[in-house]
């Protein structure tokens, strides 16, 4: 037990280098501005927090005489599990199999299960973070307003704790049973990615069923102003005899001891669910760990390895093969192209977000919205997306082309590719600093290859909003052009934050895109922009300016941005390269 | 030819000091060898000398540019292998030395000519068309060797370049070496082979806490006067670097 408690706490310490943070920003004082950052940021959230928790207190008034007050906290616990069984298939996948200090972990004496164990509980250390915003503010907000018991708050701790370990278990199962056969084949990588994508998909549909089957489920992050709206039709969606929530019950029991759990606290109903849900807890995870000791390695050694067929390559073959005259530009831009689409990891979180995204939002828009827990303002979250599309769409095509833009320039940007365009190379980073290329040109290089992942985007959103929303083809090719002018800012902004604080020390690639705090800053940072421009818009709009004044206006103040924003990351990069170190 | 003219470079704001006013200059046709215990600054130096890391004072000049205002000139004639063979594993052998052939701008038939010497002698013909992923760490390091030498640079800097070789790699590497200097180009190289180092190198260069405690002809090194000292590179050494 020792043991696996010292190689826990090893994997917690190298995953969330305290030290390390402590460090740049107390002692080399890099990161010191990020501070003031945060905390601008933590600003922001307060107010939309705080419609949440307004919401919630109005749903519970609601609910509370019809006895039903438990549903909202399996709704929070509910989303708060299925949120964990679709990122934990990522963060699974990239712990067990692609975490490079395995290399050091498995020639040590321990026991498969232990090292397991010891990226299972990084895993489960990261899902606390990523629920907590779906799950704290429903727990924190239903115990005060009910005056609740110690029993409440004491088993809402335990319950808390326990909450990702079934669904990442039940993951964790599937993504070893799927490595074990994966690793005897010779095409790894291809088999990673398609299998990534079923369980992604297959997860997916689980939500889209159940969202079908309840009749979609009103916005939880709703305004402060349609709170009481929101809160019926919430309250609508709880009670229906056939709502999700029912369903959800059966199909995924957790939600359901946990609710009763925390509501119970120490009475019997909530004693026996809290050691309900802790005994399931302990029993899978100790399945998994059975299951590694059986499985883990057979998945994992060799994993890394591929056998290249052993050929010569004839005179003829060797002088096709061997390039001349190619300008450095194009290299390095094909050299970022290969290596992005063949790591399994950089291409599901980079390139592939871009088509899934659109796609995803076909899928939620369609959920049919008129099921039966939907009823007066009760239209579901994807009838919630269609309505306002119909309505922009309705009224004025100056509207239309600003939202079909601002639909295709999220498309576009949300993926991490620009904003971990100097991370990617991690170790290698050397060799780019070598060459006798210069960094503009290499930033250059790679902008291009970040914006085509972005046009990529736009192309796929332009699509989606052509054949499914029926915009018409002017105001698409308007909006499309918008958004190829605003990608343009965003990929160099992105760019320019990661080439400020490069994180190159990566030993697991997930870390150089999923979990690179710059990807996080990049999205903060085109957030600000976008809101920058709504506000700019809406003033022009309020100005009662011609549509295509205000068009125009934009394109030329989105433009002007860009162009700054390129110029200031090649200058940037100058100085950069060879500050790195 | 490397000139070295004070140069100094300290980490952690100053408290630790790598590298305390180093001068030296290495030769056309000179083989270099830079020796020193862990942590003494030999890597240091040698990124330094390539452009990874800038001086807190003093100039590096490389075939008379100047590495600090020149780079970009410097690193045209120069080329690196670092003590671990850290490359794109997603790519493979071919593709990286199309992509180094690429940014050194070296031309087709050149560059078609020193790819199949380097790659015979390599014993790398066969698997160049594998990712480097599935490349044993010496194989690595024949790679990045064989990158090294595809521009056929006026000077080539290498950390450690015998690490992870077979002997027979290894055997062959030096005489690359000599091949390359007798050519009137420039080759600095740090080993801790004291063996290699004696039997191979014009001129060797001893750093110790940052200093240069010794620099000349194995000749030059056995003439000072030494109570204690023997005669060959490790006696040398051992008393040079000792606490």
């Amino acid at each position: 037990m020792s043991k696996l408690a010292t190689v826990v706490r090893a994997g917690l310490r190298s995953n969330f280098g305290l030290a390390t943070i402590k460090y740049r920003i107390l002692t080399e004082k890099k990161d010191r501005w990020l501070v003031p950052l945060f905390g601008l940021a933590a600003l922001g959230v307060v107010p939309r927090f705080f419609g949440i928790v307004l919401l919630i207190q109005n749903v519970y008034d609601v609910l509370r005489p019809m006895g039903q007050e438990r549903a909202l906290l399996s709704f929070g616990i509910l989303a708060g599990q299925l949120l964990i069984l679709l990122f934990g298939i990522y963060y699974i996948i990239a712990a067990f199999y692609f975490a490079r200090d395995l290399d050091l972990l498995i020639p040590l004496p321990l026991r498969p299960g232990e090292v397991m164990a010891s990226k299972f509980a990084v895993v489960v250390i990261n899902e606390y973070l990523t629920v907590a915003a779906l799950v704290l503010p429903v727990v924190i907000t239903l115990g005060v307003v009910a005056h609740a018991s110690v029993g409440y708050w004491v088993n809402a701790v335990l319950v808390y704790l326990a909450l990702p370990i079934i669904p990442l278990a039940l993951v964790s199962l599937a993504v070893v049973v799927m490595m074990r056969f994966i690793n005897v084949s010779r095409k790894k990588d291809a088999l990673i990615l398609v299998g990534s994508l079923v369980l992604i998909g297959v997860s997916l549909s689980v939500q889209i069923a159940l969202g079908r089957s309840g009749g979609g489920h009103a916005g939880i992050g709703a305004g402060a102003g349609g709170t009481q709206a929101a809160a019926e039709s919430l309250a609508a969606f709880f009670t229906s005899p056939n709502s999700l929530l029912n369903k959800v019950g059966a199909f995924f029991p957790p939600a359901i001891w946990a609710t009763k759990a925390i509501a119970g606290g120490f009475s019997g109903e909530g004693l026996a669910n809290l050691a309900l849900l802790l005994g399931v807890s302990l029993v899978l995870f100790a399945g998994m760990i059975v299951f590694a000791e059986k499985l883990f390695y057979r998945g994992v050694i060799g994993l890394g390895e591929t056998t290249g067929r052993k050929r010569r390559l004839s005179r003829d073959e060797m002088s096709r093969r061997v390039a001349g005259g190619r300008r450095a530009f194009a290299a390095i831009l094909g050299r970022e192209w290969k290596i992005m689409n063949r790591t399994p990891i950089f291409l599901l979180n980079g390139v592939l977000v871009s088509v899934l995204l659109p796609a995803m939002f076909v899928l939620m828009a369609t959920i049919d919205t008129g099921g039966g827990g939907g009823s007066g303002a009760g239209s579901g979250q994807g009838g919630d997306t269609m309505a306002l599309l119909k309505m922009l769409m309705a009224s004025d095509p100056l509207l239309v082309m600003l939202g079909a833009a601002l639909f295709m320039t999220i498309c576009g940007s949300i993926n991490g590719t620009a904003s971990s365009a100097f991370s990617r190379e991690g170790a290698q980073f050397w060799i780019s600093q070598v060459i006798p290329v210069a960094p503009r040109e290499q930033a250059a290089a790679k902008f291009v290859h970040s914006y085509l992942v972005a046009t990529l985007g736009v192309v796929t959103s332009a699509i989606v909003a052509g054949v499914f929303l029926h915009v018409k083809a002017m105001q698409l090719a308007a909006g499309a052009g918008l958004a190829l002018v605003a990608g343009v800012a965003l990929t160099a902004v992105g760019m320019i934050i990661d080439l400020a604080r490069p994180l190159l020390d990566w030993t697991n690639p997930q870390k150089a895109i999923k979990q690179n705090l710059n990807v996080l800053l990049g999205l903060m940072a085109d957030a600000g922009i976008l809101t920058a421009a709504f506000f700019g818009v809406r003033a022009l709009i309020r100005a009662k300016l011609a549509p295509n004044v205000v068009l125009g206006i934009v394109f030329v103040g989105l433009a002007a941005l860009s162009a700054v924003s390129y110029i200031i990351l090649l200058r940037f990069a100058d100085k950069r390269y060879r500050e790195i170190s | 030819m490397i000139e070295v003219t004070h140069v100094s470079k300290s980490y952690n704001r100053g408290k630790v000091k790598a590298v305390d006013d180093l001068s030296l200059t290495v030769k056309p046709g000179e083989i270099f060898g830079f020796l020193g215990p862990n942590g003494a600054g030999k890597t240091t130096t040698i990124k330094m000398i390539v452009g990874l890391l800038r001086p807190d004072s003093g100039r590096i000049a490389v075939e008379g540019f100047d590495v600090a205002a020149d780079g970009l000139k410097a690193k045209q004639v120069t080329t690196f292998v670092p003590d671990s063979p850290a490359v794109y594993e997603r790519l493979t052998g071919l593709e990286y030395l199309n992509f180094i052939g690429d940014v050194y701008g070296v031309p087709k038939a050149e560059r078609l000519e020193r790819i199949g010497k380097w790659l015979e002698i390599f014993e790398l013909a066969a698997v160049v068309t594998n990712p480097i992923q599935s490349y044993s760490h010496g194989m690595r390091q024949k790679i990045v060797l064989t990158a090294a030498l595809l521009p056929a640079p006026r000077v080539m800097v290498l950390d450690e370049p015998l690490v992870g070789l077979d002997p027979r790699a290894a055997h062959q590497i030096k005489e690359m070496f000599r091949e390359h200097c007798d050519a009137g180009k420039t080759l600095f190289f740090s080993t801790h082979i004291m063996e290699v180092a004696e039997k191979l190198c014009d001129r060797i260069g001893i750093i110790h806490k940052g200093r240069l405690v010794a620099c000349g002809t194995m000749a030059e090194l056995k003439a000072v006067d030494r109570t204690e000292a023997g005669q060959s590179l490790e006696e040398i050494f051992l008393e040079l670097t000792d606490e």
